[in-house]
């Protein structure tokens, strides 16, 4: 009788432990498996030097131990990343992975550079059991990754705009909170925070002339404010209202920035609060890491992280980050074994092991997890930023980067005061007009899409 | 005679039994083709580029001929004069003191004594020439930096306060005009020390009895055979200047608005960023020309040829 006892509560606890053996020994045989006719093929990927791919370049070699494939990636600044990969697909070179800024997307997809998932999904055999394109946060996989209703990118490295703030300085002025709006931090929070003649300021917008003009700082306060670039018809919203006033409230706060914004990069503004010069900034969490670390950062237990303030409009946070997709251009093997590792990066078995090497996951499980939300303080906010956002918070469409120029030119302009921000815009919208003209939005020969 | 004519080839050809017609073209072959290869056929890729719609990022529109439309759009385009005004400025706010600075240092190493110093000097004078563009451009951005940057400390030191340099257009332009000049004064030094130790010695010599006046000296005596250098220098500055991209690129990227937006880095966004290669290609070929021009300008009013 007790032998049976045994042997049931036996049998029982195996069936247990069967039930609750985790996904990812079960996803990784999967990827054993499925990686076993690519062994010893070779793919090639384009990296920024920016944490989140830090972090995948650590766990590469649990990829490459399980499927035997060669993963060969080459890190280039970003302001070199496009130029790099659209030579590549011009010549048919050797990439078998584009890297998708979220801008990028309309682009490779429209000119067949990147290869749509459902050809891959079709086919079980190199696809996870457990890919669950629902598990990620579903504003990533439309913004990052999707174009005209079809899905090219999985959310790799993923950004959300934050307000980073030195809560010691706040609670010095007498703040015990983070501003809730814009108009709060201008007219509450930036007065009090900022003394020139010992060279302490309330805030500080990246605003370099190129993509961190253009998107960090001109696009951040359009949507806030009700502004858009563009309205229905693709036509210049810059002179609404919504869009002015936007652009107005810049100016109007950079009485409280440090002299020479227009010459700060990511890298002048993380590292103004880092050092207390200035306390608040709006960054992207990746930059989470830099800020928490004591080589790079004074700020110690004064680091503190909110989401980005509202504006009239509502919260409407800066929008940015990566997908990977298969590139078109790689042959039909390496465009197999690109997929398995597309799939493996941005699956949620190493969400985990990712967030904790440096990475940003797009998975929504990760943060539901009590230690993660406890470790990392970005992760509330940028999880609730990921709410509600406007995926075309800069338009995705092909034309981007020459608008992006333009607005850069003119938006510092603005910002010197060498025009007002009424004949900035109009100086925008003409040339912006012009160029989506060339594109054949006007004529009706394209698909309004952004 | 006739005979003996042989007999002398003969007796040639057999002291240098591998000399042929043909060696001349062998020995400049190399250098030929490296030319075609680097030099000749992009420039004529670029031309035929510079007469074709040529959108890389719009591969559906195709790539057809369309005549001069490229060179009309360049020639009408505001931002492209604006940008090579710009790059005048450029070239002549440094031009003056690189000269300047360059006789002077030329002059100073000219002078007799203090071997071992003079050696070193000439040796750290490669240094900034040596130094990549992209390299200066962030030593640029250290210098300039308005918080910690060494410009601003000097500055602050000599009781004049600092300024913010690359926040503000005069002051991004002042600071990449600085590193230019430091940068390229060395090599207008190294030129002009070429020039200098030309003068043959009985002449200066001579000219030195004649007269202790150094500017007399310098402009009668010294002064011609610095022109063959002079022009040399001017021509590569122009050139130079003209396609000057990455150290500019890294301080400023071309702004702040656009106050070191020089041409290069209008055509490089042209380029690179929309894709255009079909109008890009239209102004680098402008350029080109205006290169040839001035090369041809130089060589007709300052050149002389040392008799």
């Amino acid at each position: 009788m007790r032998k049976l006892l045994y042997a049931s509560l036996s049998a029982l606890a195996l069936m247990a432990s069967a039930a609750s053996l985790p996904s990812t020994a079960l996803a990784q045989d999967w990827l054993e498996t499925a990686g076993k006719p690519f062994e010893g093929k070779e793919i090639n990927v384009i990296f920024l030097d920016r944490p989140g791919y830090r972090a995948i370049i650590k766990l590469l070699p649990e990829f490459e131990k399980k499927t035997g494939i060669k993963v060969n990636y080459e890190i280039v600044p970003y302001e070199n990343s496009r130029e790099k990969q659209v030579l590549n697909f011009t010549s048919n070179g050797d990439l078998t992975i584009a890297l998708v800024d979220l801008v990028w997307i309309g682009e490779f997809a429209e000119n067949n550079w990147i290869t749509s998932i459902e050809e891959f999904t079709s086919d079980p055999s190199i696809t996870d059991p457990n890919l669950k394109l629902d598990g990620f946060f579903p504003l990533l996989l439309e913004a990052f990754g999707s174009w005209g209703g079809k899905t090219y990118g999985l959310p790799f490295d993923n950004y959300s705009g934050l307000l980073f703030y030195n809560s010691c300085q706040l609670k010095e002025a007498g703040f015990d909170k983070p501003p809730a709006t814009w108009d709060e931090l201008l007219t509450d929070y930036a007065p009090k925070l900022t003394d020139a003649s010992k060279n302490r300021y309330a805030f500080a917008l990246q605003s370099r002339r190129g993509e961190t003009q253009s998107a960090d700082s001109f696009m951040r306060v359009l949507w806030p404010f009700g502004g858009s670039l563009l309205n229905k018809e693709f036509k210049s919203n810059l002179l609404s209202e919504g869009s002015q006033k936007g652009l107005q409230f810049r100016q109007d706060l950079m009485k409280f920035m440090p002299p020479g914004i227009v010459s700060f990069d990511h890298a002048e503004a993380v590292n103004a609060l880092a050092q207390g010069q200035v306390s608040m900034i709006t960054e992207w969490s990746a930059f989470y890491g830099t800020l928490t670390d004591p080589a790079t950062s004074k700020l110690g237990d004064c680091l503190a992280v909110a989401p980005e303030p509202a504006g009239p409009a509502g919260r409407l946070p800066a929008l940015g980050g990566f997908s990977l997709a298969v590139a078109e251009q790689a042959p039909d093997d390496l465009k197999k074994a690109s997929w398995l590792f597309i799939q493996w990066a941005t699956s949620e078995e190493i969400a985990r092991p990712y967030v904790e090497a440096g990475g940003v996951s797009g998975r929504t499980s990760i943060y539901e997890q009590p230690e993660i939300k406890a470790k990392y303080k970005f992760v509330e906010p940028m999880v609730a930023s990921w709410q509600k956002g406007v995926p075309e918070f800069r338009p995705r469409f092909p034309a981007w980067p020459a608008i992006s120029e333009v607005v850069a030119e003119w938006g510092s302009k603005m910002m010197l005061g060498e025009v007002s921000t009424e004949a900035g815009a109009k100086e925008i919208g003409t040339r912006m007009e012009d160029i989506l003209g060339k594109e054949g939005y006007y004529d009706g020969k394209r698909e309004l899409l952004q | 005679m006739q005979k003996g004519g042989e007999l002398v080839e003969r007796t040639e050809t057999r002291l240098n039994p591998g000399y042929g017609r043909w060696t001349p073209f062998w020995f400049l072959a190399p250098a030929v083709f490296a030319l075609l290869v680097i030099g000749i056929y992009p420039t004529i890729s670029a031309l035929v580029t510079s007469f074709r719609r040529y959108n890389i990022t719009r591969p559906r529109d195709g790539f057809p001929f369309i005549g001069f439309e490229n060179y009309i759009n360049v020639l009408s385009d505001q931002t492209f004069w604006q940008s090579l005004g710009l790059t005048a400025r450029f070239y002549v706010t440094v031009l003056p003191f690189q000269l300047f600075f360059g006789i002077c240092i030329a002059l100073l190493l000219h002078r007799p004594g203090l071997g071992m110093l003079r050696a070193l000097a000439r040796i750290s004078l490669v240094v900034p020439l040596a130094t990549t563009y992209a390299v200066v451009g962030l030593i640029g951005r250290l210098i300039f930096n308005r918080d910690f940057g060494v410009a601003n400390q000097f500055l602050n030191a000599i009781g004049i306060g600092g300024m913010d340099w690359l926040g503000s257009p005069t002051g991004a332009f002042i600071a990449i005009a600085v590193m230019d000049i430091w940068q390229w004064t060395p090599f207008c030094a190294l030129i002009f020390l070429a020039g200098l130790s030309m003068v043959p010695v009985e002449i200066e010599e001579a000219a030195r009895l004649e007269t202790s006046s150094k500017t007399a000296l310098l402009r009668y005596v010294q002064l011609p055979y610095l022109l063959p250098g002079l022009t040399a220098m001017l021509i590569l500055r122009s050139a130079d200047i003209l396609k000057l991209f990455d150290m500019v690129f890294v301080m400023t990227r071309g702004g702040p608005g656009a106050a070191t937006d020089l041409v290069s880095i209008y055509i490089q966004r042209v380029g690179f960023r929309v894709f255009d290669m079909g109008m890009a290609s239209a102004q680098a070929i402008l350029l080109l020309i205006m290169t040839i021009v001035l090369s041809r300008l130089y060589i007709r009013l300052i050149y002389k040829e040392i008799e």
